[in-house]
């Protein structure tokens, strides 16, 4: 059944690639054309041709990058959340929505951005911690000033995943364990040194309380907070509040994605898998399914 | 230039004298140093006092609940521990180790009555006493590690030169550790 859903799905991009390679190849043939007839001063009046021919490309690659863009939905829709619901089960996969900035702002590690970006949502729960979840794409706006005027444009400073789970251990104040930076909130953050130097080295603790890093970072979370961070590559940023667990992943991937011009494979579906389990990783590498983190009865 | 009408003697003395006021700066800067991290290390034992404690009262209310199941047992079992209301304020730091065992020992021995009554397996009270006695177990263990993180930051100014010569120079000791068996700790998991 997957196997016949992938066929499909690589016939539909395969074709989807055919014209669009046939859209650039227009559009090649088109500036090749208007260059010899700007080179050899020819008839000026044939300008017009190389212009409609080149439009004509253009329509042409926009509308199957549309059809892309509909297959990639239509993936999503269909055969990942047949893999996520199979691989999790009662699993919540929302392709087209995201966490909210609010949510994002609340692990207080990100800075506020000029333009916010979320997609790909995920809710569900395991071993019954609950989660949420989503690619973000954070950008600042930058403005430059040149001799033909001002020019603004973005450049992205988080491109990853963010996620929420459920953390009910009793904390005074909040921690944060970061690779890099410092924390983006206006509580006063004190910066902690434990025991392990290499730990120290790799990560940056602040806390409000110092015991309440000693008390969440035990020698055997700092280990599987290593572990984690190798597992899954990129700057990776956690913020543990007492009723919280946020983690940002800023690995500048855009998750659960089909690629042009790149095979649906076995091994691409491994990777779409990977990327959903980081999230069972999180929860029993933390050990967030233990009773002390679960949500009691009466609460 | 001023300094060419000053004599060779006064401009000895003037770097005489800001070289002093240099080590003077410096004395002051590592006693201030000195006595905040013994200050953080007097509020790290405070929080190990804090931990004991809240152990202490989690077992007594664990001890009354076995009472209902095997009252020979944990009446035993309460007079293993040497201070019935807690600690004392002028516990020492290895009385309070000392402390710690007892409870420990109370622990385990918790264990085993478990094992014969399974009945308080099924305790609602009991259950919940087990979930906080767990979690004053990792309070008293962050606390520890705290303390012994701070013991070593004092120690390791107090035995470096030149900073040593100021922690002499106040009377000021190496700090001991608190000191906790892993291998005993691991023991007396609350694993029912």
């Amino acid at each position: 059944m997957k196997n016949e859903a992938l066929t499909k799905f690589n016939q539909k991009k395969k074709g989807i690639e055919k014209h669009l390679i046939i859209a650039g190849a227009i559009i090649i043939l088109a500036a090749i054309i208007f260059f010899l007839l700007y080179q050899n001063n020819l008839n000026t009046d044939m300008m017009f041709l190389p212009m409609i021919i080149g439009a004509l490309g253009a329509i042409y690659l926009f509308v199957h990058l549309a059809k892309f863009s509909s297959l990639k939905k239509e993936f999503k829709q269909t055969f990942l959340k047949e893999l996520f619901a199979s691989l999790i089960p009662g699993i919540e996969y929302m392709p087209g929505s995201g966490l909210s900035s609010q949510t994002v702002y609340e692990g207080e590690f990100l800075k506020k951005a000029d333009r916010f970006h979320s997609e790909d949502y995920l809710q569900g729960k395991i071993d019954d911690v609950d989660f949420i979840s989503s690619d973000v794409r954070l950008e600042e706006r930058r403005v430059r000033h040149t001799k033909n005027g001002t020019q603004v444009y973005y450049v992205p400073y988080f491109v990853g995943r963010i996620f929420r789970f459920d953390f009910h251990k009793e904390l005074v104040g909040r921690l944060q364990v970061l690779e890099s930076g410092s924390p983006k909130s206006r509580r006063r953050f004190k910066k902690v040194e434990l025991e392990s130097i290499d730990f120290n080295k790799k990560f940056r603790v602040f806390s409000e309380e110092e015991l309440t890093a000693f008390y969440i970072l035990t020698p055997d979370i700092m280990e599987a907070i290593f572990a984690l961070e190798k597992r899954h590559p990129g700057n990776i940023s956690f913020s543990f509040s007492d009723q919280q667990l946020y983690i940002g992943i800023n690995n500048n991937k855009n998750t659960f994605e089909l690629k042009l011009f790149k095979q649906l494979s076995e091994e691409e579906v491994e990777i779409f898998k990977h990327d959903l389990l980081v999230i069972k990783d999180v929860i029993q590498s933390l050990k967030l399914n233990n009773n002390i983190f679960k949500k009691r009865e009466e609460e | 230039m001023l300094v060419n009408q000053l004599s060779p003697g006064i401009i000895t003395l003037i770097v005489i004298g800001v070289i002093f006021i240099m080590i003077v700066l410096w004395y002051i800067g590592v006693m201030n140093k000195l006595r905040q991290l013994e200050l953080k290390v007097d509020e790290a034992e405070s929080g190990i006092d804090v931990a004991l404690t809240k152990r202490f009262d989690m077992l007594t209310k664990m001890l009354d609940t076995t009472k209902g199941y095997a009252k020979h047992e944990a009446e035993t079992l309460e007079k293993v521990v040497k201070w019935r209301s807690g600690i004392p304020e002028n516990a020492t730091l290895e009385e309070k180790a000392e402390f710690q065992e007892q409870m420990d020992q109370v622990a385990r021995g918790i264990n085993v009555v478990v094992e014969k009554y399974p009945d308080l397996k099924a305790n609602t009270v009991f259950l919940e006493l087990q979930q906080s006695i767990r979690n004053a177990e990792e309070h008293l263990q962050a606390a520890r590690r705290l303390y012994n993180a701070n013991v070593t930051k004092i120690n390791h100014i107090i035995v470096t030169f030149p900073q040593s010569i100021v922690a002499n120079a106040i009377h000021m000791e190496k700090k001991p550790y608190f000191e906790a068996e892993d291998r005993k700790r691991e023991d007396v998991e609350m694993n029912f």
